[in-house]
């Protein structure tokens, strides 16, 4: 039989952090009542990244610019590291490095260039933590997300990994006539390049350059200027595990380097992700040096709820869909469309919801949202917010004066309801790229339909039914690129491809998969016959 | 005593962490337990008890970087953190009987986290939810042993 000494105090438990307590017991006699004051967040991997360099011809090097810009964190507002505007000098000397890499890279067998993607994978498991808290830090993403981004990086690169049975031709005996044969080859191309955007500053970059790389091109990346910490991070296991200098390059910058890339003869091809006017910019203007594009643009996603939806895990799953990464993903909700009865109760449960999503840093692991990834940002989503009250619109949940305590630095927008928006209201059409959920009520899906092809982008969309035959009319008839049934974040894993229709893409092939090794690799027709 | 830190549990990286602060507080009351001299006969059980319990928390932390879906995570709003905090304040000068019915309860509420858990996982991510289902039962066995001591 044991005894335990009287408590002076019962133990208790206390909220020391926004989201976190710690439990108060008793633990000796002399301090009865031991008392923590303040609930750690996970750490940071470095408070201060310092100035970046470039990866080149398998070297860090210091840029020569004098135009170097801060690097925030999003969530503290604090200065977290420092970006050069690489000059144009800088940029040819990486694509002069990767041009002089390619036969050598081109002649290794693809086993071996698998096997280096394989080392790769193994050292971004070992280091998987620290990748995830680096993008929390620069981007504002909550740490989940941010784990679940650095996932999702890893399976694009075990995919290219197995290029061996990716990039086989064909062939076929006789093909040409009798005793004729003929081959189709899968070849290398040269030098390709990315210019990066700043929602998934690990994930995007990896949709292109281990799918070109794998394949026998080298490649040349520019991260998004806002989170290039991630990006400069995974390059460091790149030359860690092994890849012959000059195969991987990053050069930081901004538009100096990305007018480089498309405008130079040696860079074959480019891949973007961005805004639509810029994806059309990029689209037009590589195309016109001759190179192969594959242009990612924005978005102005519908999710549509059919009567028959199953309320409580429609909304579970919108939540994610409309406030994951604080609505900054190319793939996140944006136009809510109610169709008929469900519309009250859909929109009370919404909001009760919405209310109860947790805003803060996203090394609290039981944040929901962060926040927009610059001060900018906040300003153009709330702008957009300001614009539905002046046409008409209500705002249900208003998340233009959040405010999360310790964080007043941050870039937090709230997240926001707004009913009785109409097709014609700036925010049923435009994309806001923030946590904003515009609120419609239609009759029937066909309207819902009509509503989805009136825009010009055509990224995503979704419908939210028990009705297979809804399901399926839907998955038939909506012209985007991604359809989700009862899925709100239509996210193509590694081995599919993924872009979007109308504006949200230009090009043919898309990121990912087979489509990747296409879009890098080249068909070379062989006729053989032997006398 | 063992310290532990249990966040609220409102996302999937919450709720693992709940589950390594219980696996943490259990093993750690384990290990306070084979030390108790009128608990020795127990003392082995309880150290490989302390062990299984440490391994556990590297079989989360496994699924916590292999597991997550970033398509799929939703918020979690239901899964009250009050219903599964445990006691890690390790009785002194307990006997086998005593230590059992302590250490009985820390698996019983961890038995019940982890199976409440596993339902809502179901919804989100299977592979979690088996995890989740396979530790709650384990918990359950663990409890059963403990009550035979």
């Amino acid at each position: 039989m044991f005894e335990r000494p009287p408590p002076r105090f019962s133990s208790s438990v206390v909220r020391v952090f926004p989201g976190r307590y710690k439990v108060l017991w008793p633990c000796n006699a002399r301090g009865w009542h031991r008392r923590i004051d303040r609930m750690t967040l996970l750490s940071e991997v470095k408070k201060d990244y310092g100035k970046l360099k470039n990866f080149v011809n398998g070297e860090w090097i210091d840029s020569t610019s004098d135009k170097v810009i801060d690097i925030e964190n999003p969530s503290t507002g604090e200065v977290i590291g420092k970006l050069p505007m690489s000059t144009v000098e800088e940029t040819k000397a990486a694509i002069d490095a990767a041009h002089e890499a390619w036969w050598a890279w081109r002649e290794t067998p693809p086993i071996t260039r698998g096997r280096l993607f394989f080392r790769l994978k193994e050292l971004m498991e070992q280091n998987f933590e620290d990748v995830a808290r680096i993008m929390v830090q620069e981007q504002g993403k909550t740490i989940d997300e941010a784990r679940g981004e650095t996932r999702r990086t890893i399976e694009n690169v075990e995919v290219a990994a197995g290029i061996p049975s990716l990039m086989m031709g064909y062939s076929l005996e006789d093909g040409g006539a009798e005793g004729i044969d003929e081959d189709a080859i899968i070849s290398p191309l040269g030098v390709f390049a990315a210019i990066c955007p700043f929602n998934f500053p690990a994930m995007i970059p990896y949709w292109f350059w281990p799918y070109a790389v794998a394949s026998g091109n080298t490649y040349i990346v520019k991260p998004s200027s806002q989170v290039p910490l991630t990006q400069n991070y995974l390059t460091k296991l790149v030359e860690q595990a092994g890849f012959p200098p000059g195969v991987l390059n990053i050069v930081n910058g901004s538009h100096e380097v990305s007018d480089t890339l498309m405008e130079h003869p040696k860079v074959k091809g480019i891949s973007f992700v961005g805004s639509s006017p810029v994806a059309k910019y990029i689209y037009k203007k590589s195309a016109e040096n001759g190179k192969r594009v594959q242009a990612q643009g924005g978005a102005k996603n519908s999710l549509v709820v059919m009567p028959d939806a199953v309320l409580e895990r429609t909304v579970s799953n919108m939540l994610a869909s409309y406030y994951g990464c604080a609505g900054q993903r190319c793939l996140a909700g944006s136009n809510l469309v109610a169709i008929g009865d469900i519309a009250e109760p859909l929109l009370k449960k919404w909001v009760e919801r919405s209310k109860l999503i947790k805003m803060g840093y996203g090394l609290d692991e039981s944040v929901n949202m962060g926040p927009v990834v610059s001060a900018k940002a906040k300003k153009k989503v709330i702008e957009y917010i300001d614009s539905a009250e002046t046409e008409g619109a209500k705002i249900l949940l208003d998340g233009r004066k959040a405010k999360v305590p310790g964080y007043e630095k941050g870039h937090f927008v709230g997240p926001t309801v707004i009913d009785q928006v109409t097709p014609d209201m700036k925010v049923a059409k435009e994309e806001i790229f923030g946590p904003v959920v515009t609120y419609l009520r239609m009759d029937s899906m066909d309207e819902a339909i009509d509503f989805i092809h009136s825009s010009p982008f055509g990224n995503a969309a979704s419908i939210y039914t028990q009705s297979g035959k809804w399901a399926r009319d839907f998955r038939y008839k909506v012209q985007c690129g991604n359809i989700g049934i009862n899925v709100g974040v239509v996210a193509a894993m590694a081995y599919f491809p993924f872009a979007g229709y109308k504006d949200s893409f230009f090009g043919d092939l898309h990121g990912q998969g087979q489509d990747a090794i296409k879009f890098f690799t080249d068909r070379k027709v062989v006729i053989t016959r032997w006398f | 005593m063992v310290e532990c830190e249990f966040p609220e549990c409102t996302t999937f990286g919450a709720v693992i962490r709940f589950a390594l602060e219980l696996e943490k507080g259990a093993a750690g009351v384990y290990e306070e337990l084979s030390k108790e001299p009128r608990a020795a006969a127990a003392a082995e059980t309880f150290k490989a008890m302390a062990a299984a319990h440490k391994k556990r928390g590297d079989l989360l932390e496994f699924t916590r970087q292999q597991k997550l879906n970033e398509m799929i995570l939703e918020p979690i709003q239901d899964i009250k953190r009050e219903n599964y905090l445990i006691d890690t304040r390790t009785p002194k000068g307990s006997d086998v009987k005593a230590a059992a019915r302590f250490a009985g309860k820390i698996e019983e509420t961890s038995a019940k986290f982890y199976l409440d858990s596993a339902k809502i996982a179901k919804m989100l991510m299977a592979e979690a939810a088996r995890v989740m289902d396979k530790l709650g039962k384990e918990n359950q066995a663990n409890k059963a042993k403990l009550d035979a001591l």
